[in-house]
């Protein structure tokens, strides 16, 4: 047998418009649709979308001179002339670390507390523009890129293990995935030679997806309800509540897993004004708040091994109580307004300063309606409600990034920044979906041009600042502790220059 | 010998200490289990009822520890063979009793009680049964067996699942293993050393390598589901009021060593047996001294092996409660100390000896101050261990209601040995 490539791959090589300069580029954008995955920006923000604006500090909103700026200030590309293609790659590697402050008694707690790192250890993440000036005053241009994502994962055990021995904060969250997909296309206008605008109403995909561990024997869950329920017949006499605690030890603990895809419309605007005499841009940008509703399926789990209730109560109780099924939901991902101001008179360096708000406080809940629930007619014995609605209460959340960048020659350029992002989570809400805090990010970069290509690299060291949460109401959860993060994020970019190829200059 | 005897537990309590030390540890007591016999159960009295049961140390440590906890309360006058006594025919109910099994009596007695056993019991304890017991023994349908102990074991542990169709029949250690418990005591091998003890036969005792591998892997099931477990050292039968030395018999017979010694050819070291007891002051009613039927007595030979064999099976425990992190309370010492000095209630000193008031009537087992007795010298220990703080039980109160301490002790005059036709000097 010899190693021929696949029909599929032969026939694509044959189609007309794979050839050339956009072949690359589409593959590209495949790869980003396949294996796009998420680090943590604030929150579940995705900062670094384009290697010369994280080089900077993602200071970008005023400087906006390349194809990313379809993400950080759409009117950004009206002041690039030609046609351009960039593809942006990003490498994450975190290091996320949950010590906590109080667990059940006898539960094992790896030496240096709980890893939260997913597998695998690097997480790709992948954004694609085009610009192509097609007149003096109008610019046209693409992206597709994912401003919002999370991955985060805290699944150390096998569901066979003994309980003590998994990860104590399961009942919280085990796992989390979110992708929320932007494609934007983008009409940029000059009113002025110096001052532009631009829209870009975008297509956004959601996918979201939440594991969990469920019948917690200690938190205010369906195990406790359970057993309060059943207590007068298994333990007559004995206190409910106490007779509660000890029914719910009784029944299996099991999985969760909620998954489920949204579409919806978003749209993204900008402003920018340039200043030749003091070198001095101002811009604006707004990103909307989309609110994705969500359809998908959600899953439970039991294990396979018996349970000391399972012969008295049926080996159906559970399944029939927590039925797979379908699921709708609602998600919201927050808007974004920012300001930059950059100046290059001095120097010979752009110093550029951004200001954003991220209306986090949008975010407050995700409600869950579940088709098949304790009030569906004709059933009995459902443990789940018409609604469940996960609460989170985010706050707004501020950043400010400071970047400055230096051409060395005509051929190289250097960067170097600085990132302040506020965390909107509140303490709360910290805990294994969300082990969030305050950041500190110092960022480096460079480019060099070979030909009509570009090729810029940055890397940002990201410093979560030390976390201690003690939240009364989450002492059941055992998510209060310590969380030490921190986190590697690298980058690459290319862009070509592709007018000479199928454009024109104007 | 006895000096010997109270160097072999004095080791063993520095052995235990020591342990204790390094296992500091914590302890929920959300799912307490107990997994024994007879006195863990609550036997008392000749036999096993509600009357002792909800008195019993367990029962007493769980409500100081505010923890749910239930038993098999069974109706007096109660069921179960008595050690020391033949076995008896098991007979079908009958009045008072009504069930067998108690069921619950809500504290409002407007209410109705609940006409069906709990589905589980936390405490497991059957008595009569030994260490292999625990692993193997099951209930066997019908629920009432010609066999005392497999019928009080049905009772116990088989209902109501024996009338249940399609649920496990389980060995004790199944059953407490099957109840994740949190926090397990175990008082498992007193009645091995009891039958050993009451029958004179040293030999009956069990290998202790034998036991220590059986005790192991009851250690470490129940570890292996993260429970705390508590190991109870297996009290030497010798310190129980079932044997009694001559100088305690002769008070209780109302007479003088020399006429024991002299009259039944023992040595001031030898035993007296509850049932030499009850012979003998027969007799001396009578006037008559004859010969006690076997197991009046108890040799100083034969109860120094006796000890050794049990410090052997101690040991034993120790060794496995450490390997498999278990930590292990000292009750084999808490018993000597009654026997030997006797334990505080608050308004006086009861005694290990017969009629001492810490034994019931069958001398074997302890009444309610005594199950209160040994639960507050248990809580202190897990209140060290685990740093704990839960409150004693209120010994005082229980003794001033408990009928093991107002048994009327002998008095009157003195059985001499003239008058019981003994000759010789008392010198």
């Amino acid at each position: 047998m010899t190693n021929q490539p696949s029909n599929h791959f032969q026939s694509s090589s044959h189609l007309p418009f794979l050839k050339g300069p956009f072949r690359p580029c589409l593959l590209y954008a495949s790869l980003l649709l396949g294996a796009a995955g998420l680090c943590y920006g604030s929150a579940f923000s995705v900062s670094e979308l384009g290697a010369r604006a994280a080089g900077m500090g993602t200071a970008f909103i005023a400087t906006a001179d390349d194809g990313s700026a379809i993400f950080y200030n759409p009117a950004g590309i009206a002041f690039q002339p030609g046609m351009h293609m960039q593809m942006d790659s990003t490498v994450i590697v975190g290091e996320f670390r949950f010590t906590p402050s109080s667990t059940p008694p006898g539960q094992v707690v790896p030496a240096n507390g709980y890893s939260q790192s997913i597998k695998p250890h690097f997480i790709p993440l992948a954004s694609l523009y085009a610009t192509a000036q097609i007149s003096k005053k109008m610019t046209v241009g693409f992206g597709a890129f994912t401003p919002f994502g999370l991955s985060a994962n805290s699944t150390n055990f096998n569901d066979g293990d003994p309980n003590l021995t998994k990860f104590v904060g399961r009942f919280a969250g085990t796992r989390v995935r979110l992708e929320s997909y932007w494609f934007q296309p983008t009409l940029a206008y000059k009113l002025k030679d110096n001052l532009a605008i631009a829209i870009g109403p975008a297509f956004v995909h959601t996918h979201l997806e939440l594991e969990q561990s469920i019948l917690n024997p200690l938190g205010q869950d369906d195990g406790l309800k359970f057993g309060r329920t059943a207590a007068p017949t298994v333990f007559p006499g004995v206190p409910v509540n106490q007779a509660a605690l000890i029914i719910a030890r009784l029944l299996p603990e099991g999985r969760s897993r909620i998954a489920g895809t949204a579409n919806a419309p978003a749209i993204s605007a900008g402003l920018l004004w340039k200043n030749d005499r003091t070198k001095t841009n101002i811009g604006l940008m707004y990103r909307s708040s989309v609110v994705s509703h969500l359809s998908g399926r959600a899953s439970f789990a039991f294990g396979d091994q018996p349970y000391p209730l399972e012969q008295y109560v049926g080996p159906n109780f559970l399944p029939n109580a927590f039925p797979n099924q379908a699921i709708t939901g609602s998600f919201a991902t927050p808007a974004t307004y920012g300001i930059g101001f950059s100046n290059s008179k001095f120097f010979k360096t752009n110093f550029s300063v951004d200001v954003r708000l991220q209306d986090y406080s949008k975010f407050k809940t995700v409600p869950l309606n579940f088709s098949i629930n304790e009030d569906t007619v004709g059933l009995t014995n459902i443990g789940l409600p018409a609604e469940k609605i996960l609460t989170f209460d985010f706050r707004e959340s501020w950043d400010i990034a400071v970047g400055a960048e230096r051409p060395l020659n005509d051929k190289t350029t250097v960067r170097v920044g600085y990132l302040f992002d506020g965390s909107p989570v509140p303490e709360k809400s910290v805990g294994p979906l969300f082990p969030d805090s305050t950041r500190q990010s110092f960022t480096l970069g460079g480019t060099r041009k070979v030909g009509e290509k570009e090729l810029t690299f940055f890397y940002e060291a990201m410093k979560f600042m030390d976390r201690q949460t003690n939240v009364a109401a989450n002492n059941y959860q055992w998510t209060n502790g310590d969380y030490h993060n921190f986190a590697h994020v690298a980058g690459l970019s290319l862009r070509f220059d592709v007018t000479g190829l199928i454009g024109k200059k104007h | 010998m006895k000096m010997k005897i109270v160097f072999n537990i004095s080791l063993m309590a520095l052995a235990v200490a020591g342990l204790d030390c390094a296992q500091a540890q914590t302890l929920d007591t959300t799912t307490f289990v107990v997994m024994g016999e007879g006195l863990a159960a609550g036997m008392a009295n000749f036999g096993l009822s509600s009357v002792v049961q909800n008195q019993s140390f367990p029962s007493r440590m769980a409500a100081s520890m505010n923890t749910g906890f239930n038993q098999p309360l069974i109706e007096p006058p109660g069921i179960g063979d008595v050690v020391g006594y033949p076995g008896q025919e098991v007979e079908m109910q009958k009045y008072p009793q009504g069930s067998v099994r108690q069921f619950y009596y809500p504290t409002d007695k407007t209410k109705a009680p609940i006409q069906t056993p709990p589905l589980f019991v936390l405490n497991t304890s059957v008595p009569g049964l030994t260490l292999n017991d625990s692993i193997s023994m099951r209930p066997v349908a019908p629920v009432v067996q010609k066999n005392m102990k497999q019928t009080v074991f049905n009772m116990l542990l088989g209902f109501p699942q024996l009338i249940l169709n399609n649920v496990p029949l389980w060995t004790q250690f199944e059953y407490a293993k099957s109840m994740f418990p949190t926090m397990a005591l175990i008082e498992l091998g007193y009645y091995e050393a009891l039958d050993a003890a009451v029958s004179g036969d040293p030999t009956r005792m069990p290998d202790p390598a034998a036991f220590g591998a059986t005790y192991g892997t009851v250690v470490a099931g129940l570890r292996g589901l993260q429970a705390q477990v508590i190991a109870t050292t297996i009290p030497n039968p010798i310190d129980t009021a079932y044997f009694n030395s001559v100088q305690a018999a002769s008070t209780i017979v109302q007479t003088v060593p020399f006429v024991l010694t002299a009259g039944y050819h023992l040595t001031p070291q030898d035993y007296v047996t509850r049932n030499g007891l009850l012979e003998i002051s027969t007799q001396f009613t009578n006037g008559a001294i004859g010969a006690l039927p076997a197991g009046s007595t108890l040799s100083a030979a034969t109860a120094a092996d006796i000890t050794n064999r049990v410090n052997a099976l101690n040991a034993q425990i120790i060794s496995v409660a450490k390997t498999n992190g278990a930590v292990v309370y000292d009750l084999n010492a808490f018993m000597h100390k009654v026997k030997v000095s006797g334990v505080s209630t608050g308004t006086g000193t009861v005694t290990g000896d017969y009629f001492g008031g810490f034994y019931s009537m069958d001398g074997i087992y302890p009444g309610g101050t005594g199950h209160a007795l040994i639960a507050n010298d248990i809580l202190s220990f897990l209140n060290s261990t685990y740093h704990q703080n839960f409150p004693p039980v209120d010994v005082k109160s229980i003794a001033t209601t408990d009928p093991a301490i107002q048994y009327l002790k002998p008095t009157g005059h003195l059985f001499t040995a003239s008058a019981l036709g003994i000759s010789g000097s008392q010198e």
